[in-house]
């Protein structure tokens, strides 16, 4: 097993999990290392790409990191969904004329 | 008797058929904590498996996150939906500052200074007046299109160089714009950023009159300031507090404000700022985020420092102050409280560099000696080095309207707003946060900026976090940060 | 605790005359145009009566009072009603020889009751509501209204749920802009008739100069503020209501009783507060009064006012902290947190305003507001004389 590596691969099933997820996730992680992405079967697969070879510990630690953000966004997709009209309404009412009530003139 | 009365129980029994959940966005905070906030900027934080079981719908009506998550409008459920409305309200009241459009009016009277500062990316040590001082000409335009903003209150800042050396174009700006004002009755405040090495007890005699607040500079005690602030004599820290005490003493105290600059020098000096403010009487420190940017500086050499360093000499200096205030002295330090306003009102501050969309124009406007209009001070700072992106135009060549539906200004503001750009619009910390246009450009060629690498970002998470786990730490850290709280 | 009226007393050659409204005046040279329309008060040991006087009011030594009425319409009061004065006006009901004192000149504290209706039926209401046909009051307050001495400092109304008396409401409330232009008016309510826009536009045509209205929110929490007040739905419409009282510019207070259901999110509340209506006018935490709905609630309601200071303490310094006038009601002084003293008021109606034993010889007896009558059926075991 090498002890660095310039590149990991990490598989989501994408049951489970949308593209645009796991993608958002690893959007940031960007900072860290460069991604690459592929759909195959049920799985996306998620290439972790580093400039310099990594040590293990690091690619293990980003990994973590990643899969800990997958769930994380997989949640913010669930709320976003649920909530998108009423953030929407808000928006909406906050910068009219009107007011909630009646569509009285503030 | 007693059947007449309803139990809690059956006022509770609506919650029995579930809960919707309103907007707001995550973040992890430390640990398995996470921060949620909704559009009013409320935040609840509470752990990872909490903050599952509310989103799948799983938290039980008598759990505490539930009653915390429904008094902060996190959700809604049948028993009542006025969250609706008083949300709607917070956000309008959160925005209601926008609507007013540019408030600060920045007139850089004249690039000549006899400081040379190291940090300083503009002043010219010249006596050429005709080359850099702003004209009367120029400063008619710039008022002009000044009172062109709907505001209904006008501040009017005289920034340089150093402004004090060239007095008449100030006085002429001052009197000029009363008259206007005459008619017009907004609130009109002037302020000038000076060092006060040049100026007189007649200038200050004037200021008096016209209630003109003075904003100085103090970066420490006297070996650290005079070595961040080099003029002829090496007697800068002498001048300034000469010149407080004087401009005190005409003006009167709270019309005289300080502000410190961060060098490589300040940084293990922290306590010392602090205290150096607390011995000249000041009831604060501004302690600004305000960092050179990491490129090269073309006319001076300059060695700059990493957000890192910045951190730990702020949270340092954080943890000093509020030791000062355990000990019985009320201090506050500035830009926490503009944070901490943010997080625990319904208001929105005044400060034009924390917040979105960018102040940029529409919060506040630099028109330069030679009538150049910037969108930012740091426009103005990015011009010297030869980068233009933020110039609006200028005064004597363009209209307001020109300069303000620009493509420069509307597309940095559009483009940046935090609202919808990638991790910014997901992000928990972005009601307290702002959009910088200028800095992501300045530092990443990309107004919209790739925050999981911007230095901004970075850097603002860390104070929300830290800020965070300061109020929840005890209930005097709480009391005494909620009393630096202005509004 | 003073006695405000009753029925069943002395009442001579009054016969059956409808109910009415007198002012009461103790000077014998009143100028004799005025004499008809007042009722001449005279407090043991009485003098000679003047003549001409619609009412003859006698306060004291009965036997006497008996011999100088002499055929004239008179009421003869116990000794009770010593507190009397020139100015105060009265209700007088010969059907049950009754007497209601309705205002009283000398005193500080006058709130007229506009109805027993209400719409909320709280577990701690000092006014139990009753359904009942009470309109005639309006007709009482109309009347008394401009006998009110104008240089009245402050005129409360209650009930019940004084807007259940919509368009009479903002009669009565006009009628204290015309007729008492300097009286500052402060109505009490819980606000949800306000969360119609058109009865909140009403109000505030009026465009009294010096009107607001205390309005109860128990809870940030609408189940707990329902559970409360006894009655769903309740919060919604209150929070409504001031939102809309406060859009069309008038002034509220927002009123909470602090007791074992509304102590323990108190600091939640107070945040509630500042962040949705923090354009409130002033918000008053009050101290529970042991009468009405609160005595047969008790188990539910009490909790010693010693043991809730800190939740007390936390509300009223956020509250402070972000610049809302906020004031204490109904607390003594020895079970407050000292830190609290400066929000501390002398709140309580005279005529309902007692100290206890354990207040003898208390030298913070004058700052502090003392008790309500009724707080002798239970009150803190932490009271303790200053020395």
């Amino acid at each position: 097993m090498p002890e660095r590596s310039t590149a990991a691969e990490l598989r989501f099933s994408s049951k489970v999990y949308r593209l645009e997820t796991i993608k958002k996730a690893a959007y940031r992680l960007s900072g860290r290392c460069s991604f690459d992405f592929a759909v195959e079967d049920d799985e996306i697969i998620c290439r972790l790409i580093f400039r310099e070879a990594a040590a293990v510990e690091l690619v293990n630690e980003i990994e973590y990191a990643l899969r800990n953000e997958v769930l994380d966004q997989d949640l913010r997709a669930t709320i976003a969904e649920e909530t998108a009209a009423v953030r929407n309404a808000v928006l909406a009412y906050a910068f009219s004329r009107t007011g909630l009530q009646n569509g009285e003139p503030l | 008797m007693a059947n007449r009365f309803k139990t809690l129980t059956d006022y509770e029994a609506p919650l029995g058929l579930g809960y919707q959940l309103l907007p707001f966005n995550f973040t992890r905070l430390d640990g398995s904590d996470y921060i949620l906030t909704n559009q009013a900027g409320e935040y609840a934080v509470v752990s990872r498996t909490i903050l599952e079981d509310f989103v799948k719908h799983r938290l039980q009506p008598d759990s505490e996150a539930y009653r915390t998550f429904k008094s902060k409008h996190f959700l809604i459920d049948r028993d009542s939906d006025v969250a609706i409305d008083l949300l709607t309200l917070k956000v309008r009241t959160k925005q209601a500052r926008f609507a007013n459009f540019t408030g600060l009016h920045i007139f850089v009277a004249t690039l000549r200074c006899e400081h040379s500062c190291p940090y300083c990316q503009v002043s010219r040590q010249s006596d050429d007046r005709v080359a850099f001082d702003m004209s009367v000409e120029t400063a008619e335009k710039a008022l002009d299109l000044t009172f062109r903003s709907p505001n209904p209150a006008i501040k009017i800042e005289f920034q340089g160089g150093e402004p004090f050396l060239n007095f008449d174009l100030i006085k002429y700006v001052v009197e000029r714009a009363k008259q206007i004002n005459a008619k017009q009755n907004r609130s009109l405040e002037f302020v000038i950023a000076t060092n006060l090495a040049v100026a007189t007890d007649e200038m200050l005699m004037y200021c008096k009159a016209h209630d003109i607040l003075i904003s100085t500079s103090l970066d420490g005690p006297r070996d650290l300031h005079n070595a961040n602030r080099p003029r002829p004599g090496r007697d800068s820290y002498e001048k300034a507090i000469d010149g407080i005490s004087r401009a005190r003493a005409i003006l009167g105290r709270d019309r005289v404000s300080a502000l410190m600059t961060t060098t490589q020098a300040s940084l293990s000096r922290v306590t010392d700022i602090v205290d150096e403010y607390v011995r000249q009487g000041f009831s604060g420190i501004f302690l600004r985020p305000l960092q050179p940017y990491g490129f090269a500086i073309k006319t001076k050499s300059y060695r700059s420092y990493s957000a890192d360093e910045w951190l730990k000499f702020y949270f340092d200096g954080l943890d000093y102050i509020l030791q000062l205030n355990r000990d019985g002295v009320f201090f506050a330090e500035h830009y926490a409280a503009i944070i901490l306003s943010k997080m625990l009102t319904p208001f929105e501050t005044g400060y034009v560099d924390l917040r979105s969309p960018a102040g940029l124009g529409i919060g506040a406007i630099v028109y330069n000696y030679n009538g150049d209009v910037y969108a930012s001070d740091e426009s103005r700072m990015l011009a010297e080095m030869g980068d233009t992106t933020f110039r609006l135009g200028n005064v004597h060549r363009n209209t307001w309207k020109e300069i303000f539906t620009s493509d420069a200004l509307l597309d940095a503001l559009e483009d940046s707003y935090t609202g919808s750009v990638p991790m910014c619009s997901e992000c928990a910390f972005e009601p307290f946060c702002g959009a910088d246009p200028v800095f992501h450009h300045a530092t990443q060629g990309d107004i919209v900026g790739h925050k999981p690498t911007s230095v901004f970002c970075q850097r603002n998470m860390a104070i929300f976090r830290h800020l965070i786990k300061l109020l929840r730490r005890d209930v005097e850290t709480r009391r005494t940060l909620m009393s630096w709280v202005r509004e | 605790m003073l006695t405000l009226g009753g029925e069943s007393l002395r009442f001579c050659n009054i016969g059956n005359r409808p109910r009415f409204i007198v002012k009461l005046s103790d000077n014998p040279e009143l100028p004799k145009p005025l004499r008809d329309s007042r009722g001449y008060l005279s407090k043991a040991p009485h003098g000679v009566l003047p003549s001409g006087f619609s009412l003859y009011v006698l306060v004291g030594d009965p036997q006497a009072a008996e011999g100088l009425v002499e055929g004239r319409p008179a009421i003869i009061l116990p000794d009770a009603y010593r507190y009397l004065g020139s100015g105060d006006i009265l209700r007088v009901a010969p059907h049950r020889s009754g007497v209601r004192v309705l205002y009283r000149s000398g005193s500080a504290y006058n709130s007229i009751l506009l109805t027993e209706r209400c719409n909320n039926y709280c577990l701690m209401c000092s006014q139990p509501p009753k359904v009942v046909d009470d309109s005639w009051i309006v007709d009482d307050v109309l009347t008394a209204i401009p006998l009110i001495d104008p240089a009245t400092r402050e005129l409360g109304f209650t009930g019940g749920e004084p807007t259940l008396l919509g368009e009479d409401l903002i009669k009565i409330l006009s009628a204290c802009k015309s007729w008492l232009p300097q009286t500052a008016v402060h109505v009490l309510s819980n606000g949800r008739r306000f969360s119609d826009t058109a009865f909140t536009k009403a109000y505030a045509s009026v465009a009294h100069p010096d009107l607001m209205v205390g309005i109860p929110l128990y809870s940030d929490l609408s189940t707990i503020h329902d559970y409360v007040v006894q009655a769903d739905g309740a919060f919604d419409e209150t929070v409504r209501g001031i939102l809309n009282l406060k859009r069309l510019g008038q002034r509220v207070e927002i009123r909470v009783v602090v007791h074992k259901q509304t102590f323990e999110r108190l600091p939640q509340l107070a945040e509630f507060i500042a962040r949705n209506l923090c354009f409130v006018d002033h918000v008053a935490l009050m101290g529970l009064e042991m009468t009405g709905f609160t005595r047969p609630n008790i188990d539910a309601l009490w909790i010693d006012p010693f043991d809730y200071q800190p939740q007390l303490y936390d509300a009223v310094s956020y509250l402070a902290s972000r610049r809302i006038n906020v004031s204490i009601y109904n607390h003594q002084l020895c079970v407050l947190d000292l830190r609290l003293w400066r929000y501390a008021r002398k709140s309580i109606s005279d005529w309902k305003n007692e100290y206890m034993p354990e207040c003898d010889g208390c030298l913070k007896r004058q700052e502090c507001g003392g008790f309500f009558s009724s707080a002798k059926v239970r009150y803190s075991s932490h009271i303790k004389a200053f020395s």
